[in-house]
């Protein structure tokens, strides 16, 4: 995932208040967004929606705790879209999409939305490029003009072009320079897709980042920015009816567009273990595992979230008891499993421990995952992951924002914001048979890229 | 330009009429108690979920590490390894099963524990936190993998120049002053440690005069006031120690330094350019704040509009000040590719400038006072954030009338008041620079800006200063 940029809190009370200076994580690819804990009573029908003739989809959710609302824009694009000599083009836009319109030219988009109390922020992820306002309720119909503005009649200026370029380049030297799972997660993802555009990574490659042009941004932004393309989410102390007032008068005018063209390239099936090595100069050596598996939509998510949990979630976690805390081998472990559009990968990634062979890591993991396939899981352990999921899902809807990201979220990748509600349920009618059969099924030898990052490579 | 203006003073008018209002944000109602044994209690109840989250704070931060750099680190996640009535692995596997969790860290200042649990799970939670925070049992077995645990991430860290260069600058301004330890330790102090440090440490630092623990969420606050009474009262006062270390006035600079961090095979330049800032009972803290939102704090801040927006240097520029209790920090941290270092380090010397030479407007100061109130609601949204801010209150001595009358102390900020704070808190000379980048491509660069003290990224920071 990439960002706009690092988020800027102003926050109050921390003792290193405004100290967050590299905080904010960057281009972890198919990263689960995480929530924190928490809890709320949104029911189903608190959501409320609506369609615009022109395509544009509202969800919208009316909470009064805090003066604030926010707006997200839920466009379907992201670097799946692309193909070689354009990669990274969405995330560019995305930076493109602050750079000027119509109505409000450059800079001035952000300065109006400050000047009103508003923040904003945006992410690109393979599927999805996603555009985030929070501001004082009061403000609402500012927002409303400015998003209508550049959705309508963004200007592409060649002179924004060319010091935005250098903006992306730097973030993407920065994630580079300041973590080596940048790079390892890179290069797993593109030896375990080798069709598929999941390959290449959201950022893109460093050369078309330099040789993205002009017409390449102007057709994206007809093809992709149009209002049928959109599904908005508005959270926060606003009526509905407001809401609907802001879009008829902001967004309701802006044409709709034919269909994107679909993505129709599959990634064959695996059919032989992949491996990498990277030689970087780090004190141990990094391993990330990546089965395929397949997309949100399918029957087996929900048993492979629970063992994605089962794995890495908590300090009684099979991977984490094990390895780090019983054998000492890694002084890390972790799993990456997120909704996506297209089948994904699910990612096993470690540190060794001082001393450690990474060979010894591996093994390790192995050895968990055959448990778990030959003697499957115990009741409690099943009970844990289903109570830790439930408390997940109110986390994840206790503040607005967390409203407007997971509805969003589950109407793009799932189909329905609906089931967003459906799944405490479909999470409490997983079986530990078919966690066993979720493991023997995508966990196999075969299936699996492994990549190593460690400074001594022959 | 001419069109911007008309936008801003469009929105300007249309903000006074509703924007001031809406934004009226008050704490909600808690209590707060002190028991026999000094131990500050905050009660505050939140019905609308069923959950509960606590926060803890104790004067065991890393200021009280002495020579062994890490030690107050290292002690506080060392609690977690659980007492006698809960070894780790039942510690662990209880929590885990009911979706609760425990955290317990260092900071520089103080020592912290927070939880999250639902509120049906407080008899089995609350206890936990008692026990862990009065009688932890530093088991050596699990001591000796945490310890083994955090040389990993110590060596880790020095592949990143954003984990290292915050410490390092820290070092650099405070010098000798225990402002300038480093939490996280070095791999020679963590490695000469026992876990009879973490007794003797524990033992010394944390008792219940002097700390606070705060409770937010779905109970009863008259049951939970007689409960938490009863649990918290076993815990033994303890003894202050006779010298506050904080409280010795930090040395000054008296002219610009640059630290220079090699690292070999580095493509970009990351740097902070600083100097010391304010104590966080500053009575101007909030003001400059506002100031330092339109400098250096928001996306169209007068930095991130030059060094991004401008010219493409950065992804990010920013600044901001680190206020602890007795002393603080101003730092301006961005980073750049290696061979823009030097357009980069001058650009943000020159809006520093800028900042004292030209000085800010009355419509960027109307702007950044309605954004920093605007962002403010969501700072305090849920109970976690407010379990939280009770106990920053009791930490910095502070009261609901902060967080009541931020509003009207953002808005008693006037344009003459601005441009002293400006003159009296931001620096304008003086500046300890501190780069993080390949030495051989960027030296020469380094001393244009005052004298080089140069080390290398995979060296120990020295015991005592730079």
């Amino acid at each position: 995932m990439c960002g706009r940029h690092f988020l800027h809190p102003f926050s109050l009370v921390s003792p290193s208040n405004l100290n967050y200076l590299f905080m904010k994580k960057l281009l972890l690819p198919l990263l689960l967004l995480q929530a924190v804990y928490g809890f709320s009573q949104i029911k189903q029908e608190d959501v409320k929606t609506f369609t615009l003739a022109n395509g544009m989809k509202f969800l919208v959710v009316e909470d009064f705790s805090i003066p604030n609302a926010n707006m997200y824009l839920f466009y379907r694009v992201g670097s799946r879209n692309e193909y070689q000599g354009i990669t990274g083009l969405s995330h560019f836009f995305e930076h493109m999409m602050f750079n000027g319109a119509k109505k409000y030219g450059p800079k001035e988009f952000d300065r109006t939305m400050e000047f009103n109390g508003g923040a904003n922020n945006a992410y690109t992820r393979e599927d999805v490029t996603v555009y985030t306002d929070w501001f004082p309720a009061s403000a609402a119909e500012t927002m409303f003009d400015l998003e209508g503005d550049r959705i309508a009649s963004l200007s592409i200026d060649p002179k924004m072009v060319e010091s935005e370029r250098g903006v992306v380049l730097s973030e993407r030297s920065t994630g580079l320079e300041n973590s080596p799972w940048n790079l390892l997660m890179q290069s797993v993802q593109g030896i375990a897709f080798q069709e598929h555009p999941y390959h290449w990574p959201v950022i893109g490659y460093e050369d078309d980042m330099k040789n993205w042009k002009q017409t390449d941004l102007e057709r994206y932004f007809k093809t992709y920015y149009a209002p049928n393309n959109c599904v908005v989410v508005v959270s926060g102390a606003l009526k509905v009816d407001q809401v609907k007032q802001l879009a008829e008068k902001y967004l309701a005018p802006i044409p709709a567009q034919p269909a994107p063209p679909p993505v129709f390239l599959v990634e064959p099936p695996q059919e032989g273990e992949r491996r990498i090595e990277l030689q970087k100069d780090v004190a141990a050596p990094y391993i990330m595992i990546a089965y395929h598996v397949p997309n949100a939509k399918s029957e087996d998510y929900y048993a492979l979230q629970l063992l994605n949990d089962l794995l890495t979630g908590g300090k009684s976690s099979r991977l984490y008891s094990s390895l780090v805390d019983q054998q000492q081998l890694a002084s890390t472990i972790f799993t990456q499993f997120g909704e996506s559009f297209d089948p994904t990968i699910f990612g096993i990634a470690g540190v060794a421990n001082n001393g450690v062979q990474v060979s010894a890591l591996e093994n390790a993991i192995y050895a968990e995952i055959e448990k778990i396939k030959k003697d499957g899981i115990t009741a409690r352990e099943l009970e844990k992951v289903k109570n830790a999921r439930l408390i997940e899902f109110y986390g994840q809807v206790a503040t607005i924002n967390g409203k407007s990201n997971n509805l969003g979220t589950y109407e793009l990748f799932f189909g329905d914001y609906k089931k967003m509600f459906e799944s405490p349920a479909r999470y409490n009618q997983v079986t530990a048979d078919d966690i066993k059969r979720v493991a023997t099924t995508y966990f196999k030898k075969s299936n699996r890229t492994v990549g190593i990052l460690q400074s001594n490579v022959e | 330009m001419r069109q911007s203006i008309k936008y801003l003073l469009a929105a300007f008018v249309l903000l006074m009429g509703t924007v001031a209002s809406a934004q009226e944000y008050k704490l909600p109602a808690y209590q707060k108690f002190t028991l026999k044994n000094g131990l500050t209690v905050y009660l505050m109840e939140q019905h609308d979920v069923p959950m509960i989250n606590v926060s803890a704070v104790i004067p065991a931060g890393a200021i009280n590490d002495g020579d062994k750099s890490g030690l107050a680190s290292l002690t506080a996640s060392s609690l977690r390894h659980g007492t006698k009535n809960y070894p780790k692995s039942k510690l662990d596997s209880e929590l885990d099963y009911v979706a609760a969790w425990v955290n317990t860290y260092a900071s520089k200042e103080s020592a912290g524990l927070r939880s999250e649990f639902a509120s049906k799970d407080q008899q089995l939670v609350l206890p936990i936190i008692y026990e862990l925070l009065t009688v932890p049992t530093f088991d050596t077995a699990e001591f000796a993998k945490e310890q083994k645990q955090v040389l990993v991430r110590l060596s880790q860290a020095k592949e990143s120049p954003r984990s290292v260069i915050q410490p390092a600058f820290d070092k650099f301004l405070y010098g000798e002053h225990v402002y300038g330890n480093v939490v996280g330790g070095t791999v020679s102090t963590v490695t000469a440690m026992t876990a009879t440090d973490m007794q003797s440490f524990f033992r010394k630092n944390y008792r219940p005069n002097g700390s606070a623990i705060s409770i937010v969420g779905d109970f009863n606050s008259k049951q939970m006031k007689a409960y938490i009474t009863t649990l918290f009262s076993k815990w033994e006062k303890g003894q202050a120690p006779a010298e506050n270390l904080a409280a010795k006035p930090v040395t000054a600079p008296t002219g610009n330094r640059v630290l220079l961090i090699n690292k070999d095979d580095a493509k970009e330049t990351t740097f902070i350019i600083g100097a010391p800032g304010i104590s966080r009972n500053n009575p101007d803290y909030i003001p400059v704040e506002v100031i330092n939102t339109l400098f250096g704090g928001r996306f169209t801040s007068m930095l991130n509009d030059e060094l991004r927006v401008n010219s493409g240097l950065t992804y990010g520029a920013r600044s901001g000040f680190s206020a602890l209790r007795n002393a603080g920090s101003f730092v301006i941290s961005t980073f750049t590719a290696s061979k823009t270092t030097e357009p980069a380090v001058d650009k943000a010397l020159e809006v520093l400038n800028k900042l004292h030479t030209t000085g800010i407007d009355e419509t960027s100061l109307q702007s950044a006072k309605n954004y920093v109130k605007g962002q403010f609601p969501p700072k305090y949204e849920t109970s976690g954030q407010l379990a939280n801010l009770l106990t920053d209150m009791y930490w910095y001595d502070f009261n609901e009338s902060m967080i009541n009358n931020f509003q009207k102390s953002v808005d008693g900020l006037t344009l003459e008041k601005a441009k002293q704070l400006i003159s009296t808190y931001f620096p304008k000379d003086k500046l300890q620079f501190v780069l993080v980048g390949k030495s051989s491509e960027i030296k020469k660069i380094a001393e244009k800006y005052g004298p080089v003290t140069e080390v290398q990224i995979t060296e120990e920071p020295p015991k005592k200063a730079f």
